[in-house]
């Protein structure tokens, strides 16, 4: 999880537990695991798996996605620097994944003739 | 701070050196593994024997039920001989963790039952696509849903074990925007229909391993079989917290094969000799070997130390990317001076050290990138 989600997860951990009216000590205590570790989650300085996110939802008697909804949102706006123009991050059509791969499963001189005609549409593309 | 190995440790070590002694090293010796033909099954069935092919799956479904710790040691112990059999290992170790971490009970006696003992089967872990690696974002394999599960369409490349794999642990999207959210840890049975083991890759690493792509073409996979099925994230926690374990193993057997370099070159020196004298005895080459020694001590050390928090439940990210930054970098540093000293005999196609620098060679490659790892560390300090 990146350091913009584990930030975002920590303050949702706070909340929760402050609105439960728990100390960091009681918390800590119920999930196992030491109140430095559970300072950290807040935090964000600590990386967290599933199993201990679902105690500290169990205890603050909170579903999970309270957690985690729209925490996607949180990297996507550290992550703007994506060109638009680039296809690796832009969601992709059906269509598109399965000539993805059907590619994979074509052989060599398939994939050569491939090619040609792609090219062959980029020219016709440009040309006209 | 005890480094004390338990009475339980020290005899799975001591009864694994001498199988690899006695059994395992002679054979991986004695023989040179193609990609071609069928795979040679017999390394496998004598860890096998041993229950040593998936040692962390619960005595309760009948595995050994080791903890991180002991079982980095075996994984040190067996990658010092023949490294590409670690690596099956430790890819079946890789595969049954986000099933021992979020599998219900049917679907643990599924998967488990059949990788206990010597018929044990292998398994596969498939993560990485064409279109790269370590960013999800350029992963274009997804899962639809339908009706009762999920139709799988995508292709993973550089997958171990693949050929021979009965079931793979597949990671794909639910949705068409990446988001993390929806991505999904899938058991694949292998004999399922459109699953199509693609071209096997010839790669000159790891000669006993079988790696292929694997083509996933309308491949329907039922609920049952997806892991955590209805929890936001879980494919990424379990992705996370799997690779998190598995880069404190590979740490463990860059141990082994440093060792194993050190060791070869070690028995070169004290036997050649130059104006009477062994090299060794230069101080030249005894300072290498100091330092030699040193960074593998060094190495193990922040090994055990992830691998102890992993057991301990304590924050293990940071430390488990240190140790396999750390242990690989060590098994490259020392397999090249271990070259050097050898000399020219150590290019020799087909020779143990030849065979084990081109197995060190993927090290800082495999379980992410060491550059990935200082991504990591960089972005929890």
């Amino acid at each position: 999880m990146q350091l913009t989600e584990l930030g975002e997860l920590g303050k949702r951990i706070l909340t929760a537990r402050e609105e439960k009216k728990m100390n960091q000590e009681q918390l800590a205590g119920a999930i196992g695991c030491s109140q430095s570790a559970l300072s950290n989650y807040e935090k964000g300085k600590r990386q967290i798996y599933l199993s201990q996110l679902e105690k500290i939802a169990e205890t603050l008697e909170k579903p999970l996605n309270y957690f985690l909804e729209n925490l996607d949102q949180q990297s996507d706006k550290a992550e703007p620097a994506a060109n638009e123009n680039d296809v690796f991050y832009q969601p992709v059509s059906a269509s598109i994944q399965q000539i993805i791969s059907n590619i994979f499963l074509l052989d060599n001189e398939a994939i050569e003739d491939l090619d040609q005609y792609i090219k062959f549409l980029l020219w016709k593309k440009n040309k006209f | 701070m005890d480094f004390t190995l338990s009475e339980n440790q020290r005899m799975l070590v001591d009864g694994l050196h001498s199988l690899c002694e006695e059994e395992i090293k002679p054979y991986y010796d004695g023989h040179q593994f193609m990609s071609e033909g069928s795979f040679d099954w017999h390394l496998i069935r004598l860890l096998g024997k041993k229950n040593l092919i998936c040692p962390t799956i619960p005595a309760k479904y009948g595995g050994l039920g080791l903890d991180i710790v002991t079982t980095a040691l075996l994984m040190e112990e067996i990658s010092s001989y023949v490294p590409s059999l670690a690596a099956i290992i430790e890819t079946n170790i890789h595969s049954i963790q986000p099933i021992l971490l979020a599998g219900t009970d049917a679907q643990k006696k599924l998967i488990f039952s059949d990788c206990i003992g010597e018929n044990t089967c292998l398994l596969a872990y498939a993560l990485t696509e064409p279109t790269g690696g370590s960013s999800l974002k350029s992963m274009y394999t997804f899962a639809e849903k339908t009706t009762g599960g999920y139709i799988i369409n995508g292709y993973k490349s550089y997958i171990l074990n693949a050929p021979e794999a009965k079931y793979i642990l597949l990671f794909a999207f639910t949705d068409q925007l990446h988001k993390k959210s929806s991505l999904r840890c899938f058991i694949v049975p292998t004999g399922t229909p459109g699953v199509k083991i693609d071209r096997e890759c010839q790669l000159n690493t790891l000669d006993y391993a079988r790696i292929s792509n694997i083509a996933f073409d309308n491949v329907f996979i039922p609920d049952n079989l997806v892991l955590k099925n209805n929890e936001p994230y879980s494919g990424y926690f379990l992705l996370h917290q799997t690779m998190d374990i598995g880069k404190a193993l590979i740490a463990a057997a860059s141990v082994g094969m440093a060792s194993a370099a050190y060791n070869f070159a070690f028995s070169f020196a004290r036997e050649r000799e130059i104006a009477g004298k062994s090299i060794f005895q230069f101080q030249s080459i005894a300072h290498s070997f100091a330092d030699m020694a040193t960074k593998i001590e060094m190495a193990r050390l922040l090994t055990w130390k992830a691998c102890w928090l992993i057991d301990s439940g304590e924050d293990f990210a940071v430390a488990s990317s240190m140790a396999k930054l750390a242990a690989s970098r060590t098994a490259q540093e020392i397999g090249a001076c271990a070259m050097d000293i050898i000399g020219a005999a150590a290019l020799v196609k087909g020779t143990p050290m030849e065979r084990l620098w081109n197995d060190i060679r993927m090290l800082s490659i495999v379980e992410g990138t060491n550059n990935l790892q200082k991504d990591i560390i960089a972005g929890l300090l």
